[in-house]
């Protein structure tokens, strides 16, 4: 984690120049620079934290974004029309993951040598969250009045925010099995939320 | 992607779908679920006197792979033995269904979920519940 805080100096492939490895542009000679082999909150000048301002994230990334706007490269060669590119899909990756807590909290615990994986093949054992996640999807299956959905819609939104506390306040404390374990449980719960809301929209609508 | 016939034939026409009394002594109830898709199965046996599979029933709430996998599940169990049950295997459901790579997980929670049913059931009854690898092995 230190390592990432601590700006790496790579030469730029255009003057030779030192130029740090998260820099989109060699201060040296201007040149657009290739996306280093960097983590996403270094990317995005961000301290690597579960924790995120919503708004310092989304201005870091559109600000980067401009400055790798085509149009600033329509007469550059083909070589830093290629970087700009490259630097821009690097930068949306690195958003992509980090504005969704999810994604982030994943990311933040491969990053700590911690990683959970949420792809994985294998079946999660734990009982407790999968009788849970059983009822509440059943409940959601046979809920048949719009009240109804509206509410457990609701109490599944909040379900997944309060998770979002708990994963915080487990990384804050150090605590990486229990983030890992909620995160799993956050999986669950945002896929939960999907289902009441896409329910309650098949719903809504049928009753007009 | 398109979903293969048998999928589709399973999904819409799901077998053995509903529950079985879990507290039942003769019944062994599995519940997995997967990080990849955020889904759960739960699969239930009911097991005769002789130690054969008489009924299977399952729930499952994901997507039309899981469902179909564990429809298909449920109709192959039934008559077999615990140990002939336990040995079926994940790869035989992704073949019969020619499930594509993406969806292989949902065959191996099918296979995790019949295998847990069976360790509940032989928790449940005070079997050993290793005797299937000895079988095997």
């Amino acid at each position: 984690m230190n390592a990432s805080a601590v700006a790496q100096l790579v030469p730029c492939w255009s003057c030779k120049g030192p130029v740090a490895s998260r820099a989109l542009f060699c201060s040296v000679c201007g040149a657009v620079q290739g996306p280093g082999a960097i983590d996403h909150f270094t990317r995005l000048g961000l301290r690597p934290t579960f924790e995120i301002d919503q708004d310092e994230l989304e201005r870091q990334y559109f600000g980067f974004q401009r400055r790798l706007h085509p149009d600033r490269f329509a007469a550059k060669s083909a070589k830093e029309r290629a970087l700009s590119q490259s630097q821009a899909t690097a930068l949306n990756e690195a958003y992509e993951t980090l504005k969704d807590p999810l994604k982030r909290s994943a990311y933040l615990l491969s990053l700590l040598d911690h990683p959970v994986d949420l792809t994985a093949c294998g079946t999660i054992n734990d009982p407790v969250l999968l009788m849970e996640q059983m009822e509440k999807r059943e409940a959601i299956a046979e809920a048949d009045t719009p009240d109804a959905i509206t509410r457990l819609s609701a109490e599944a939104d909040t379900e997944v925010l309060a998770c979002q506390c708990h994963i915080s306040a487990a990384f804050a404390a150090g605590d990486l099995d229990e983030a890992a374990h909620l995160t799993i449980r956050l999986k669950y719960l945002v896929k939960l939320a999907d289902e009441a809301r896409t329910r309650k929209t098949r719903m809504t609508r049928a009753m007009r | 992607m398109a979903y293969s016939d048998k999928v589709v034939d399973h999904y819409e026409n799901p077998r053995n779908v509903g529950a079985l009394d879990k507290e039942s002594s003769n019944v062994g109830t599995g519940l997995v679920g997967a990080p990849a898709c955020g889904d759960v199965m739960k699969l239930q046996i009911k097991v005769s006197a002789e130690g054969i599979i008489e009924d299977a029933k399952f729930k499952t709430f994901g997507c039309g792979s899981a469902i179909a996998s564990s429809s298909l599940v449920t109709e192959w169990v039934k008559g077999k033995t615990l140990d002939e049950a336990a040995a079926i295997k994940n790869t035989e459901i992704a073949h019969e269904l020619a499930l594509p790579p993406v969806k292989i997980h949902c065959s191996v929670l099918a296979e995790d979920a019949i295998k847990a049913a069976i360790a509940d059931y032989r928790r449940k009854a005070g079997l050993p519940e290793d005797e299937a690898e000895k079988a095997a092995g």
